[in-house]
């Protein structure tokens, strides 16, 4: 039971200063961006109402809207696969290394640059041969010309090379919360474990698997909704380009408020996003807390 | 049969430490390189002689001093009002008798799922009508508020544990709320605030879009912006761009050789309490 009995304004000059400032600085603006979704608005001159007309050329007119989404979520679902990786990594440093922190700290490094560092960095990587891209000359030292790509030109490709610089990014953040969360687990219940003859994989099937559920949940739920927002890494990157191919919501959104001047309907893009977030993150924990019940 | 598997255990996870470490040392060489040699596809050979006009360049034409002073004022600012606030609300939260602390607990947590670009839009129409565009202020704010959620729910899980004697002897003994704030909750509270530290640091440091959205004056850009600037500015120039990737780079890098167990235990602090 908490103690102090103050008085209201005391209350109030406690929490007002942050609420207010959060209230005016997230909440509103995303009523805001619901209100400026109805409009069509080029940001000077004066407003009209259209109604639900953005989000009905949104849902059913927009030849990039949709593929946009399929990119956003492809980026989830390629996030994700990548935490079972990290587990398994995870398990092998703390059973074969005597002093894994180390290696977890340099797996972590890409986790704390900026994306721009990043994109930057993988730009110049995967850039042609004439400009110093490393990833072609190496492909062509190795004789596999023919694997040679314009990796962030090529229509087919670019969304892939942008897929594989964030899993690279991102390898040591889930790794590093699996690590934590198998490091954990008592070693008693592994010694107890052995005795029975559960041992090695065996062992991790039965014990490290279950007690790393909750963990687990954590990293895929940050995977996801991460990739749901995914965005500076495609402005760095491409910006959403060669002809809309590595578009994703975000970029859309900004490409068609800012580039385009139509604030009305980068908003109605804004607020999907808004409610696509808020719906996902409920439905992945329904379904881990049903995975959690089933293995306690 | 048993070697072998460590073995392979072993090579595996070399492999990964250099998948994740040799592309920043690539960085590293390429900085050093002149553009000659970065162009004739000698990619592993290190430089023949470092360069190292191309981090003199890189700094005087860059601006390299004047960003990072700029991401310095900024997230120094950034970080003060974050730890202020959220620990001030969660004080309250934790410790006041009063009825709505967990509706404010809930209108933070929900925040936290709001994704930061669908505030954009609206945030530059509001910021323009308020003449507070290409401020200090249009980062500032927004930084601070997206960073308050987090914050409050790691310094809240942590008051909550504090046992409830310590203020109440205070309390008796004439001790104002502000007086047991300051001189009994904060001093006790220090290693969460540390952890806020590290994850507001980091994620405000490397903020991109909101400086590259907001800020226009060359006076006020911050280093990821900066860098941004410099690399579509001079194209060609290969070894003054990398130059300035790795100075861009440097000090988050410098920061984590010091602290790296610090920072990666406050980025799963952050994480798993998120």
């Amino acid at each position: 039971m908490n103690v102090l009995k103050v008085p209201a304004r005391t209350i109030a000059v406690f929490i007002l200063p942050a609420l207010l400032l959060y209230v005016c600085i997230v909440f509103i603006p995303i009523g805001v961006s619901f209100y400026t979704g109805t409009l069509d608005w080029d940001g000077i001159n004066t407003a009209k109402h259209v109604g639900f007309d953005n989000w009905h050329r949104m849902l059913f007119d927009d030849p990039y809207f949709w593929p946009a989404v399929r990119h956003t979520l492809m980026y989830a679902v390629f996030s994700m696969t990548e935490i079972p990786i990290c587990l398994l990594m995870a398990i092998l440093l703390v059973r074969f290394i005597r002093k894994p922190n180390r290696i977890v700290s340099i797996y972590f490094t890409p986790v704390i640059l900026s994306v721009v560092i990043i994109g930057q960095l993988w730009s110049t990587i995967y850039s042609p041969e004439s400009m110093g891209g490393m990833l072609n000359s190496v492909l062509d030292s190795l004789g596999l010309d023919s694997w040679k790509h314009g990796w962030l030109t090529e229509k087919n490709i670019a969304m892939y090379s942008i897929y594989i610089v964030s899993l690279w990014q991102y390898f040591g953040y889930h790794l590093l919360i699996q690590f934590t969360g198998v490091q954990n687990i008592p070693s008693e219940i592994y010694e107890a474990a052995k005795i029975d003859g559960a041992d090695g994989f065996k062992a991790d099937r039965y014990i490290t698997l279950p007690m790393i559920v909750p963990i687990l949940k954590i990293s895929l739920i940050l995977a996801f909704i991460g990739s749901l927002q995914s965005f500076d890494l495609v402005m760095v990157m491409t910006q959403g380009g060669p002809a809309h191919a590595t578009d994703v919501i975000s970029t859309h959104m900004y490409n068609s408020s800012f580039l385009s001047q139509q604030y009305g309907y980068g908003s109605a893009i804004a607020s999907f996003l808004v409610v696509l977030c808020l719906v996902f993150t409920i439905i992945i924990n329904t379904i881990m807390d049903r995975v959690e019940r089933r293995y306690s | 049969m048993h070697k072998l598997k460590k073995g392979i255990v072993y090579l595996l996870i070399a492999v990964l430490c250099v998948t994740q470490l040799y592309p920043l040392f690539w960085l590293l060489t390429y900085s050093l390189k002149t553009n000659e040699e970065i162009l004739d596809g000698q990619f592993f050979a290190l430089p023949k002689s470092p360069v190292w006009d191309n981090y003199s360049n890189a700094y005087h034409s860059g601006h390299y001093l004047k960003y990072l002073s700029n991401s310095v004022i900024v997230t120094a600012t950034v970080m003060v009002c974050v730890i202020l606030f959220s620990s001030m609300v969660a004080f309250a939260i934790t410790r006041f008798r009063f009825k709505w602390g967990n509706l404010i607990m809930l209108i933070f947590l929900l925040g936290m799922m709001i994704p930061l670009q669908s505030t954009l839009l609206p945030l530059m129409i509001i910021f323009r009508d308020a003449h507070l565009l290409d401020t200090r202020w249009s980062l500032i704010l927004p930084y601070v508020a997206f960073s308050t959620p987090i914050a409050v729910f790691i310094l809240s899980g942590f008051m909550k544990t504090i046992p409830h004697e310590i203020e109440e002897s205070a309390y008796i003994d004439g001790a104002s709320v502000y007086r047991i704030f300051r001189s009994i909750i904060i001093p006790i509270s220090i290693p969460p605030v540390m952890t806020v530290c590290i994850l507001t640091f980091i994620t405000i440091w490397n903020e991109y879009i909101l400086a590259a959205t907001f800020i226009s004056d060359e006076d006020l850009k911050t280093l990821p912006f900066g860098v941004y600037s410099f690399v579509s500015q001079y194209q060609t120039n290969y070894g003054n761009i990398g130059a300035f990737l790795v100075m861009g780079a440097l000090p988050v890098i410098l920061l984590y050789f010091i602290l790296s167990e610090k920072i990666t235990k406050g980025m799963v602090a952050g994480a798993v309490k998120g």
